[in-house]
């Protein structure tokens, strides 16, 4: 047999190394690490523009459903065509073409102390406020407008509430609001997302006449009226009163209120 | 003595090798219910004392009648003073029409009575549905169905808000009994007090039917917060706005849960426990002690945008659930701790934790309930370390 | 350990399972089971982990040193968890968002390791597959028990699907809310755990200690 003499091979004689051993000890822990790491990074390099999808497509499922546009089944990169999104300069009311909206990040933004302000007087207890955000239009077929979508968050009881508003051409009916991250106690102030709570603010106005907010969140009617007011969830006066101050607050002096005047005014 | 001679002829079905051995618990309730228990210690140590178990509970029992007594007038004040402007129908206003009582809210047997139909309903199913429970238990485990639950239904029915459906009613209780006491074998072995458990159960549980401002009163369209909702929502300066001052909430004709509101009630409840020794004094300085001085702090610390920050003791003391849980929870001897070091602790943990929950907590307006669970876990705990430092100290003088 | 394909499967479902039996698991059994559908996918993610990280574990046992054992078997499972984290991201990202941080935390569950500890090292890989799967199953089992009880008492829905109407939305239900919080899985497995030892007492714990009885008649 001319195989007898021969010495066994390199694979065969590190299998057959006492596992103790520091050489191999060193070995194994190496090559572990160098193959799950490979393995771990080619699975999540692959999988990553599927993810990157599923993340937009969540983020425009959001929108169309505050504009009422979603059911389920519905395709939604198809359906999110509709929408024409700007980058708002909060300050002026004004769109910026200082970055491309498709890659513009507003989370991101307001942690950018280049592009966000520290607030003093910070109703909504959100700490620092971007000066630009991502809003969408929704056009009529003429291309006349027919809703802005402006995205707003503030803090509630146990945790900030992001979501979106969605306002009628005149910029003052509410056709919606929804909020799409939360964690609010279930039962109560979890009930932001019921689809009956919800429906009360169809057709809510935020301003009066005189152009003053008057759009709350209460138990009772204010003295305004009661088409300025959305009653209060049931039990859960803290989450109410957040949501209350962070619409009032996005749709104050350090919100919306330039651009919404400039939608009235029919320049958009 | 007809009964007794009953009794004695009926013991030998259900003792041991008997017909009905395994209904013993039933004859053994029934027959201690009426006459002292027969039982004797068989084993060492020995203590002699009259007061047994059943007397204790039935001392408890009998310092709530205050509590039970001015709650029912103040449910029926509130709602009677809530019906002048708000129109209410149902069975109890039928009953009081029929029997031509009159809805009056000066009149205080009125009152009485209208109270007196809100908290029958809500007691007699505690009684039945924690009762059933106890049965069941005592009969599959064969222990003996204990006089604590007297105790137990009273203390749950009056923490309720009159309005407390009464389905919510019997799931707290039966949480309560057997979360908070069965699984842990029964009375004296519970390191929960059973009536917060089934209380708290409901609070979380059913959070719209026992927080917010339309239960303290059960007239529909009514609302009315608790003094220290308004506190915590509005400022405590807004109390006096509300025509709630330092009195009415001292003699209990505030809105509240049943039995909780009268802090006088609860006193004399309290001093009747103290005097007859039911109630550990300790306990209650340290609570007292702990609620002071925390609270103290707090004044002096100060908050701009947290108005509970204000609140006296005083205050902290006539509202909410204090003077109540002060009275009958915090001295309940099973659940407290069991050593006299640890009594002040126990009670200043407490004290503590209520102004903490209050004050800090935007959630939940009333810290009581939760502050005295919470000194129930850490009972044990509190008995384990003041022993080990006793038998240290003692190691040491005898070294 | 001879036993068969059969009984590494089955008997980690009430005979030896992993939550009633040996109490592992808890911290993710509490977080996951307030909606049914989200049990079932942490289950199979459970399950999935399980079974393959023994069978890996098992396949490289007789070169695993002993010193850094652990620390290998942890790597194998974190990968795996990596894996399965990114595979839900791209394919269920409705769910991987409500599990959020609980997937990660498969890593911390002691049934995978306690698994590959006491199984996988001294067996044959199909069999540490094989009782991967049933410890997994196990797990899920009750996963799938505490969440029917939640979501339905908790939300009246089960799947999502609406079973009883509640208040809030016009009908008669009204939910009880602390089954939604976490606490109340420690209530709902307590529960369970005393049920199935009523059912198969040879499960419950010897006594430490008797408390003297002192009184009698």
């Amino acid at each position: 047999m001319p195989d007898e003499n021969k010495k066994p091979g390199l694979l065969r004689r590190f299998l057959d190394t006492p596992p103790d051993s520091v050489g191999k000890t060193v070995v194994v822990a190496v090559t572990l690490c160098l193959v799950a790491s490979m393995i771990v990074s080619a699975v999540a390099v692959s999988l990553r523009p599927v993810q990157e999808i599923n993340k937009l497509k969540d983020k425009q499922i959001n929108i169309l459903q505050v504009a009422g546009l979603y059911s389920p089944g519905t395709d939604v990169t198809e359906a999110f065509k509709v929408f024409e999104p700007h980058v708002l300069e909060l300050a002026t009311g004004e769109f910026t073409d200082q970055f491309d909206v498709n890659t513009f990040d507003d989370r991101a933004a307001a942690d950018d102390p280049e592009l966000s302000v520290e607030l003093t007087d910070d109703p909504a207890s959100i700490g620092r406020q971007a000066k630009f955000v991502t809003v969408y239009l929704l056009r009529n077929e003429d291309g006349s407008l027919d809703k802005v979508i402006l995205p707003l968050h503030g803090y509630g009881l146990w945790s900030t509430l992001y979501g979106f508003i969605a306002v009628e051409e005149n910029a003052n009916d509410i056709f919606g609001l929804q909020f799409y991250s939360h964690a609010e106690t279930p039962g109560l102030g979890a009930e932001v997302d019921n689809p009956r709570w919800k429906s009360l603010w169809r057709g809510k106005k935020l301003y009066d006449e005189n152009d003053v907010l008057q759009i709350t969140v209460a138990k009772t009617a204010p003295p305004a009226g009661q088409e300025f007011h959305v009653d209060a969830l049931a039990g859960a006066t803290l989450t109410s009163n957040g949501v209350d101050n962070l619409v009032r607050f996005w749709m104050g002096k350090a919100g919306y209120a330039p651009f919404l005047e400039s939608v009235k005014a029919g320049e958009i | 003595m007809g009964i007794r001679n009953f009794f004695d002829r009926i013991e030998p079905h259900f003792t041991n090798g008997g017909k009905y051995e395994k209904f013993f618990p039933i004859y053994e309730m029934v027959e201690s219910f009426l006459y002292t228990p027969k039982t004797v210690t068989k084993v060492a140590p020995h203590a002699r004392s009259y007061v047994d178990m059943k007397r204790i509970m039935t001392y408890v029992v009998i310092a709530t009648i205050p509590c039970i007594l001015i709650g029912l007038y103040n449910v029926g004040f509130q709602t009677n003073t809530a019906m002048e402007v708000h129109n209410s129908s149902g069975w109890r206003v039928w009953l009081l029409d029929l029997l031509g009582v009159g809805f009056d809210p000066n009149n205080p047997i009125a009152n009485f009575l209208h109270g007196l139909l809100y908290f029958l309903p809500i007691y007699i199913v505690t009684l039945v549905v924690g009762g059933i429970w106890e049965v069941i238990f005592a009969t599959v485990r064969g222990h003996e169905v204990n006089e604590g639950f007297l105790v137990t239904s009273m203390l749950y029915a009056l923490i309720l808000p009159p309005s407390a459906p009464l389905w919510q009613v019997a799931l707290g209780i039966s949480f309560g009994v057997v979360i908070g006491k069965e699984v842990f074998g029964g009375t004296g072995k519970n390191f929960l007090n059973p009536a917060l458990t089934g209380r708290a159960f409901l609070y979380f549980a059913y959070p719209a039917q026992m927080s917010g401002e339309t239960i303290w009163t059960p007239v529909d369209g009514f609302s009315g917060a608790t003094a220290l909702s308004v506190s915590a929502s509005e400022g405590f300066s807004e109390l006096a706005a509300r025509g709630i001052d330092w009195t009415s909430a001292f003699l209990g004709t505030i809105q509240g849960s049943i039995g909780e509101t009268s802090t006088l009630a609860c006193l004399i409840g309290l001093s009747f426990l103290l005097i007859t020794k039911i109630a550990n004094w300790r306990l209650v300085v340290g609570c007292l002690g702990g609620m002071i001085g925390f609270s103290l702090l707090l004044n002096w610390v100060g908050s701009d945008s947290n108005p509970m920050f204000a609140m006296p003791w005083y205050w902290h003391l006539v509202t909410g659930g204090f003077a109540f849980g002060l009275a009958f929870m915090v001295t309940e001897p099973v659940s407290a701790s069991h050593t006299n070091v640890g009594r002040y602790i126990y009670g200043a943990l407490i004290g503590f934790m209520v102004v903490m929950i209050r004050v800090i907590n935007p959630a939940f307006p009333e810290g009581m309930m939760l502050a005295i669970l919470f000194g129930n876990v850490f009972a044990p705990l509190i008995d384990y370390f003041v022993v080990q430092a006793n038998i240290k100290r003692r190691a040491k003088r005898n070294a | 350990m001879a036993q068969t394909p059969k009984e590494l499967i089955l008997d980690p479902m009430v005979d030896n399972n992993p939550i009633t039996l040996q109490v592992l698991g808890i911290c993710s059994a509490l977080a996951v089971t307030s909606s049914l559908q989200v049990a079932f996918v942490m289950a199979l993610a459970v399950t999935a982990v399980t079974a393959f990280a023994s069978m890996f574990i098992s396949m490289i046992r007789n070169q695993i040193p002993g010193s850094i054992r652990i620390i290998v078997q942890m790597v194998i499972i974190a990968s795996l968890v990596i894996v399965v984290d990114q595979v839900l991201k791209a394919y269920a990202f409705e769910i991987s968002k409500t599990l959020s941080v609980f997937v990660g935390l498969i890593i911390t569950n002691c049934i995978v390791m306690g698994r590959a500890e006491a199984f996988a090292m001294k067996n044959p890989p199909i069999a540490s597959f094989i009782d991967g799967i049933g410890n997994g199953l196990g797990y899920g089992l009750i996963l799938m028990l505490v969440g029917v009880i939640r979501e339905l008492f908790g939300s009246g829905s089960l799947f999502g699907v609406t079973i009883l109407e509640t208040v809030n939305n016009g009908g008669w239900y009204v939910p009880n809310g602390l089954l939604l919080l976490p606490p109340s899985a420690f209530f709902v497995i307590g529960l369970l755990i005393w049920a199935f030892r009523a059912w198969k007492p040879e499960q419950v714990e010897e006594r430490d200690y008797k408390i003297q009885v002192v009184e009698e008649h």
